[in-house]
């Protein structure tokens, strides 16, 4: 014993000796990786080592003798101090050094998110989360495997702003697709939480389009709530998948969501009495997927988009006939629903409650909101430009790259014509192995 | 027949002349070019063959006559008119060229004829002949050449301008012709014009697409020169600034002034318009890499699915990739 805790401290000599520079850092970073046994074996007694050694300077050190001490299974009373613990570290860490061991990185962190859901506290974890997770990307496009912990954590501390922050970025790489389902799952919870229906419905939709060779929970779940948010945000519903969605998607989703397509079909026929038997069927299904707040949103975008369609026909109408068309008990629940309208900006009107008409006006800035390209934004309009350039460059490089890929060549080749007398050249074929 | 003219006139040439004497150029050798004849071995007894097949490869000398004013020691050549060139008289054509005189008279009333014209690549003792024939309508005639052979490296322009004086060689007083340094004059009106006839494109000069791609690099590219330009300037008054460069006034205010004279335009309108079409333009590459994008997307995911999705493509047939 005595002699592996001896040989302990010498390696934690050598972490301060070695923390310099980068090839130092390279160094240490092997060495480390060597004595990972010896971690595992003495993870008990490695706490007191931490205060030896400075989170800063010693991030790649601090880091594996942390792992490893952590490991242990931790009790409750432990639990807070260390959590305290890992978020002093996050915070403190150098971004360098910790990019050199990310798994290591990555499995601390998903165990103080563990912790913290253990104390039952998620608020405490939400901003080391943000900060671990802006210091392990390699670029604002890198999905790590943080992510998806990060905004759970957002979800549960019921802190949405925060993880509409994330949401912002674009992605470009992804590290595990796990990761990729789980954030767009959350992600688009989120937006659903703070009405942002527009980007839950792009989320979601990322999540059923993805590729995926087998069908997983994730996407089945995000599928019913896809239904729904559509419902709500576009009003319609279309059963055809984009052709880039993966066939198995595309073949099984349908089996596992049939409730919410019979509610959209409802929701096509325009009733509100039949969308509302509907509700009531399958309301235990709807309230086993903790889906029965969006449903309930759905029945209320029903009224609403009637009361839209109605503006376009009439230019001035009674409240007790909107009452009527709409099929609402009254004339006070019709006025109700067009003053919430008039407040969301859904619709410009004028109630004149002294005979309880509706007077329908135009909207005054109807082109105003959807300008990018007017005299005096030429710097907007330059920027658009530039991302979309960038944007071009990048798809380019992975067109070339996937045409270069040995996969599709092989593919590609079996489905040309056999004899084909104007190039007997080098198409590869699957009798020829590359 | 080198060495610069020591007679102080300056010369002023304006470009309607140069493509007044390239065009008869251009006209006489197309016009000129013989059927293309199939080579046989040349025999001894084709004399008479040797001697009717002019040889295509020597480029054909126009002449003609400039005409213009002279101010003092200025001369300004402002036009020009061809005149035939008789071979065996190795003179020009006397008769023609007083009626066309006679002519421009009517309408210039200011041009005198200054001198004349021809094309080669040097002026040869010949010209000499002409010039004198040329010495009793004015004094001291000048001698345009213009060299027709293109040539990629040169940068100057292909025209000298030779004068005539009096040397002394070998005791004998002789004529000869000296070179004369001249500058480019022209008058917007002419710009314009001669800007439009040199950049005629051929009428089957492609699509829309290749002249759209035309203009666009003439643009760019005066652009380009306008830039590095502007910068050499930048340059030069940086190092006057920090005293590398002794500071010259008459060049700070050529400076000055060419700064002054942009922007050209200033008012609410045409602010408004310029943002107006630049913002139109904008807007129409925006779009075009648009389209650009989804199409690259489109052929992406159908290589995806070509390469990734099994079971997609299986038995039949699909179209052609």
């Amino acid at each position: 014993m005595n002699l592996n805790m001896n040989s302990v401290e010498t390696l934690v000599a050598q972490i301060h000796g070695l923390s310099g520079s980068i090839s130092d850092i390279n160094q240490l970073h092997s060495l480390l990786k060597q004595s990972e046994d010896l971690f595992q074996s003495e993870s008990t007694r490695l706490a007191p080592l931490l205060t030896e050694l400075d989170p800063f300077m010693h991030s790649l050190g601090y880091l594996y003798i942390l792992d490893a001490s952590t490991s242990a299974p931790i009790s409750k009373e432990q639990a807070s101090e260390l959590v305290l613990s890992i978020a002093r570290f996050i915070n403190l860490c150098a971004a360098e050094q910790i990019r050199l061991a990310p798994d290591k990185f990555t499995s601390v962190c998903k165990r103080f998110k563990d912790q913290v859901m253990l104390l039952e506290d998620p608020m405490r974890g939400v901003a080391p989360m943000l900060t671990a997770i802006r210091k392990l990307q390699l670029s604002s496009e890198h999905l790590t495997t943080l992510h998806p912990d990060f905004l759970l954590l957002c979800l549960l501390a019921k802190c949405y702003k925060t993880g509409l922050s994330i949401l912002e970025d674009d992605i470009f790489d992804v590290d595990q697709p796990r990761d990729f389902f789980l954030y767009c799952y959350y992600g688009a919870m989120i937006c659903i939480g703070q009405k942002k229906f527009s980007k839950a419905l792009e989320l979601l939709h990322n999540v059923v389009t993805a590729p995926m060779s087998i069908l997983n929970a994730i996407v089945v779940e995000a599928y019913k709530k896809y239904i729904l948010v559509s419902l709500i945000h576009v009003g319609q519903f279309s059963i055809s998948f984009p052709k880039y969605t993966s066939s198995v998607a595309q073949r099984n989703l349908k089996n596992f969501s049939q409730p919410y397509l019979e509610l959209a079909n409802s929701y096509g026929a325009g009733k509100i009495s039949e969308l509302e038997l509907c509700v009531q069927a399958h309301n235990e299904k709807f309230e086993f997927d903790r889906n029965l707040g969006l449903v309930k949103q759905v029945v209320l975008c029903m009224y609403k988009r009637n009361i839209q369609r109605l503006t376009q026909t009439y230019l001035t109408l009674s409240l007790q006939d909107i009452a009527n068309t709409v099929q609402l008990n009254s004339a006070k629940e019709a006025e109700m629903h067009v003053l919430q309208m008039i407040q969301d900006g859904e619709i410009y009107a004028t109630i004149n409650q002294k005979d309880g008409m509706v007077r329908f006006l135009e909207d005054p800035e109807q082109y105003w909101e959807k300008r990018i390209f007017c005299v005096d934004s030429t710097d907007v309009a330059l920027e658009f430009c530039f991302r979309i350039m960038m944007l071009s460059r990048k798809l380019t490089d992975m067109d070339e790259q996937l045409s270069c890929d040995p996969l599709y060549l092989a593919k590609a080749g079996k489905e040309r014509q056999r004899f084909d007398f104007d190039d007997f050249d080098s198409v590869p074929s699957s009798k020829f192995t590359i | 027949m080198a060495s610069s003219s020591s007679s102080g006139l300056t010369f002023k040439l304006h470009p309607l002349v140069i493509v007044n004497i390239s065009d008869h150029y251009t006209r006489i050798k197309s016009q000129s070019l013989p059927p293309s004849t199939t080579p046989h071995a040349p025999s001894a007894s084709n004399v008479a063959d040797a001697e009717s097949s002019s040889p295509p490869q020597q480029s054909p000398r126009v002449f003609g006559c400039v005409i213009g004013v002279q101010r003092g020691r200025t001369v300004e050549i402002f036009n020009s008119f061809e005149l035939l060139f008789d071979p065996l008289t190795h003179s020009l054509d006397r008769a023609f060229l007083e009626k066309k005189q006679e002519l421009y008279k009517k309408v210039f009333p200011n041009f005198y004829i200054l001198g004349w014209y021809s094309t080669g690549s040097d002026a040869q003792e010949s010209d000499m002949l002409i010039h004198r024939a040329l010495m009793d309508i004015n004094e001291s005639p000048v001698f345009v050449l213009l060299n027709p052979s293109i040539n990629p490296a040169q940068k100057d322009l292909p025209v000298t301008i030779f004068e005539s004086e009096l040397h002394v060689i070998d005791g004998i007083p002789q004529l000869i012709f000296v070179r004369s340094g001249y500058t480019i004059e022209t008058v917007e009106a002419e710009r314009i014009s001669i800007d439009h006839v040199a950049h005629l494109k051929p009428s089957d000069g492609g699509s829309a697409a290749t002249q759209l791609a035309a203009h666009l690099t003439g643009i760019h590219s005066a652009i380009k020169m306008l830039n590095s330009r502007i910068r050499g300037l930048n340059h030069y008054l940086l190092a006057m600034q920090k005293g590398d460069v002794p500071v010259e006034n008459s060049l700070l205010r050529q400076v000055s002034s060419l700064l002054r004279r942009l922007p050209a335009i200033e008012s609410e309108k045409f602010q408004d318009d310029f943002l107006m079409e630049y913002n139109d333009t904008l807007l129409i590459s925006y779009l075009a890499m648009f389209t650009n994008c989804s199409s690259t997307m489109n052929e992406l995911v159908d290589k995806f699915n070509t390469a990734y999705d099994r079971q997609s493509r299986r038995g039949g047939r699909s179209a052609f990739i």
